[in-house]
């Protein structure tokens, strides 16, 4: 059974149909890239997955249960996690503690356990601070663990929403546009780490325009134009599909 | 019977109609520059203390106190977007709700020790005649504020279609950003809606307060209300925000009399609180425009 | 001090400490689930009301009086936060406030109940004690000055329990980010909700501390200027920020009394102040001070 599937889904706004019928599944363990011209449905389709927005029809199922048309929280909670286009952090919280927002739902939800700190919390919140720890090192930001996140650069801002994503040792993984508007050192940093990601058995689905780290780190790409799925196949094949070069180089 | 029915509906269009000019400011504000202005209903309450002056203490006959209460509403419609709009456009919503809602306290008891609290009465010749229509009863200053208002809305409507000025008016209200790009004045555009707004609010306050006391804490209640309008006529559209206000209007008028006088101030909300219940983008749902 | 002056002081820092813990239970909505309700005179009036009419008609004892008064005031905020949070931003602040403008209609309206502007008198002082063990009756000025204190404490315990750790941080997600708070699994909705409630019954308890204090119980105490104070007590001490809110209610409750300021150029100068401090440092004087801190 694949890991997501996603059968014949519809997203439209105003009359435009921005997901157009997309049919997508991902195996578990896959790395897989989503491609397209601006405009052609991406952002919207994860976006769809998610819960962000309410798809007009189709099915989205994630390890067998059915999420179309769940709250984004939900999706989180059984696996998901996504990073946004956008970059995006909790600018008043400590970059630390924007990871440890990320694990603590995942952990308990229990108020009064929260109010008066159980035992049980207390050492779950230790857990998730050495764990965040780790992250942050991974990422480069361990130094500054204690910095407001709103105080950090663009790119560490970047590689913060990256680290947070992992936080909850998600199943599935989507990154939108990972490698976007970062200089050429953070790009390669982004590959290592999707590179990495996949090594260790996670399932990735990633949004990305540089084409050479669509190429070099996927197993399989998905291209969509105008909503549609107009190909799919191995990076090699995608290379030389006409109906790609068309969309990308046709207008 | 029918007579009776006709009458509350005549009270219910005249309220109506005060409603709308307020919460056409309101909306045309809110439009233009993604704010609420809490002090709108300070903008009725001195145009009404300006019309008094004027046509109470310095006699200046009606006709034209009831034209100075707009023009120096103008005035200060500019003033006041020149300096508080300024200062808190480019912050959060949070700051602009706040800093409005000041404005709107410090009005509103600056008015209190100046004017006091004792009400004004301002009769005109107008409000104590009576049109009597086969039964039907009212007052020649009804007959008044519903054709005055009904030529207001016609000229604003033109003016937001024809006008060079409206017309920028409404391309801002869609896109901002874009506009700062081909080349409208933003700012400018922003200063003409505020005395637009306070201009409609003056007149409101100049056609109405004769059938009403003019009291200082009055502009609170009716910001609310108006905003209820606003937001009952689907977010920052104009013409919704006239239909609704003259929907609460006569809801108010009726309800006021058969339900409970003591609450009909509460209805405007309730209906609010229905309409977004059922109907979140609005009755006549626009998201965007004026 | 002469003794009429003695009791003058104590009667302020009563006020100072009801006013105090009513703030730090506004400021767990505003500060830091970052909602700008309106709706607290309402939830602040619930509750007096409620200890007022149980306390006077029903005889109630004063611990379930003002028990009851936590939780009617808390099942208001929670059944008014269904429809109201529906509305976002500018339009949640206008609902929460157009809600409490009913309200107070309501209070002023519905004499069968609440005596309209004729006001519920005679509310009887606390007495405080376990059943079948001694009592003690809160009779004098001092005692009741104990009470406030105490009653501060609970919800600075409270306040200070909501708004760190996994709550907190809970909290402040919510409020810097919403989108981004559901993508870590953080139900944007349940924690306003949360937040709210618990806003409101505290706001109703100590609406019910307030009213056996002053033994009267009118409609005009839940109009729009206590909402005015309220936002001036935590925007110019410091919004979300505990000692910034203690700040904002020593300063924005005692000063004006010591100075016994005429109710209506008090409102002018806090508008004022509200006006100025708002847009020159959203974030208060708490924000001010660290400003000035941080500078050198």
């Amino acid at each position: 059974m694949a890991l997501l599937e996603i059968r014949g889904l519809v997203k439209r706004f105003l009359g435009v149909t921005a997901v157009d019928a997309v049919d997508l599944t991902v195996e578990r363990g896959e790395l897989v890239s989503l491609i397209g011209p601006n405009g052609s449905g991406k952002t919207t389709l994860f976006n769809c997955v998610t819960g962000y927005l309410a798809s007009d029809a189709g099915h989205v199922a994630f390890d067998g249960r059915t999420v179309t048309r769940a709250a984004p929280h939900r999706v989180a909670r059984l696996g998901i996690s996504r990073t946004f286009q956008q970059v995006s952090v909790f600018g008043r919280l400590t970059a630390l503690e924007n990871l440890l927002v990320f694990l603590q739902q995942h952990q308990e939800e229990d108020f009064f356990a929260r109010l008066v700190r159980t035992r049980r919390v207390r050492r779950l919140e230790a857990d998730a601070i050495a764990r965040a720890r780790t992250l942050l090192d991974l990422v480069g930001l361990g130094a500054r663990a204690d910095a407001p996140a709103g105080s950090l650069s663009y790119g560490q801002r970047k590689l913060l929403a990256f680290a947070a994503a992992l936080m909850p040792d998600p199943e599935l993984l989507l990154l939108d546009e990972p490698a976007a508007a970062v200089n050429p050192t953070m790009i390669n940093q982004m590959k290592d780490h999707i590179l990495g990601l996949h090594r260790q058995g996670k399932t990735v689905l990633l949004v990305e325009h540089n084409m050479d780290v669509v190429m070099d780190v996927s197993q399989r790409i998905v291209v969509l134009d105008h909503g549609q799925k107009i190909a799919e196949g191995t990076p090699d094949a995608i290379r030389r599909d006409p109906r790609v070069i068309e969309a990308y180089f046709g207008r | 019977m029918i007579a009776d029915l006709l009458e509350l509906l005549v009270h219910g269009l005249t309220l109506g109609s005060m409603y709308a000019m307020v919460a056409a400011g309101l909306a045309l504000m809110l439009g233009v520059a993604r704010l609420i202005n809490f002090a709108h209903g300070e903008f009725f309450m001195l145009g009404a203390y300006v019309f008094w002056f004027a046509y109470r203490e310095l006699d200046v006959p009606y006709p034209l106190a009831g034209l100075l209460a707009p023009a120096v509403m103008i005035l200060f419609g500019m003033v006041y977007q020149r300096t508080v709009i300024r200062a808190i456009l480019p912050h959060s919503w949070h700051v602009q709700l706040i800093a409005t809602l000041a404005t709107s306290i410090v009005l509103t008891n600056l008015a209190i020790i100046v004017f006091g609290t004792q009400p004004k009465e301002v009769p005109t010749a107008l409000s104590s005649r009576i049109l009597d229509i086969g039964g039907l009863r009212m007052a020649w200053q009804r007959v008044l504020v519903l054709a005055a208002a009904l030529v207001i809305f016609w000229a604003l409507h033109r003016f937001v279609t024809r006008t060079r000025a409206g017309r920028a008016m409404r391309a801002m209200s869609q896109n901002r950003e874009a506009c700062a790009v081909v080349g409208v004045d933003v700012q400018r555009v922003a200063m003409v809606a505020f005395a637009v707004s306070a201009a409609l609010a003056a007149a409101a306050a100049a056609l109405v307060s004769p059938l009403f006391n003019i009291f200082p804490d009055m502009g609170t209640g009716l910001t609310l209300k108006a905003f209820a309008a606003v937001v009952t006529g689907g977010f920052g559209y104009v013409n919704g925000a006239i239909a609704a206000s003259f929907l609460i209007g006569v809801t108010e008028s009726f309800a006021g009399s058969y339900v409970s006088y003591a609450y009909k101030d509460a209805f405007a909300f309730v209906i609010m609180i229905a309409v977004l219940l059922w109907r979140p983008q609005g009755l006549f749902g626009r998201r965007i425009g004026i | 001090m002469a003794p009429g002056q003695q009791r003058y002081v104590v009667h302020v820092l009563i006020f100072t400490a009801l006013f105090a813990a009513l703030a730090l239970s506004y400021d767990l909505v505003v500060g830091h689930v970052g909602s700008l309700s309106l709706a607290h005179p309402a939830f602040f009036g619930v509750g007096a009301y409620t200890a007022a009419i149980l306390s006077t008609r029903a005889a109630w004892p004063f611990a379930a009086d003002l028990a009851a008064a936590v939780v009617a005031a808390g099942l208001v905020a929670a059944l008014a936060g269904v429809p109201l949070f529906r509305l976002v931003e500018h339009a949640f602040a206008v609902g929460t406030l157009g809600f409490a403008l009913v309200a107070w209609i309501v209070a002023t309206n519905w004499v069968e109940v609440t005596r309209g502007p004729l006001c519920i008198t005679g509310i009887p002082k606390p007495v405080v004690g376990v059943p079948g063990g001694p009592a003690l009756a809160i009779a004098t000025l001092p005692a009741y000055y104990w009470l406030a204190l105490a009653a501060l404490g609970v919800v600075l315990v409270l306040y200070r329990l909501l708004t760190t750790f996994r709550l907190g941080r809970a909290f402040h997600a919510v409020r810097d980010n919403e989108v981004l708070a559901a993508s870590a699994g953080i139900d944007p909705l349940r924690y306003r909700m949360l937040a709210f409630t618990i806003g409101g019954a505290l706001a109703g308890g100590i609406g019910a501390l307030y009213v056996h204090y002053l033994s009267v119980m009118c409609p005009e105490e839940m109009t729009v200027a206590l909402t005015v104070n309220l936002l001036v007590i935590v925007f110019l001490g410091g919004v979300g920020t505990m000692r910034g809110v203690l700040v904002g209610a020593v300063l924005f409750t005692a000063l004006p009394e010591v100075l016994r300021l005429a109710p209506t150029w008090r409102l002018v100068i806090y508008g004022a102040l509200l006006l100025v401090i708002v847009v020159r440092s959203p974030e208060g004087l708490e924000g001010l001070v660290r400003r000035r801190a941080s500078a050198r």
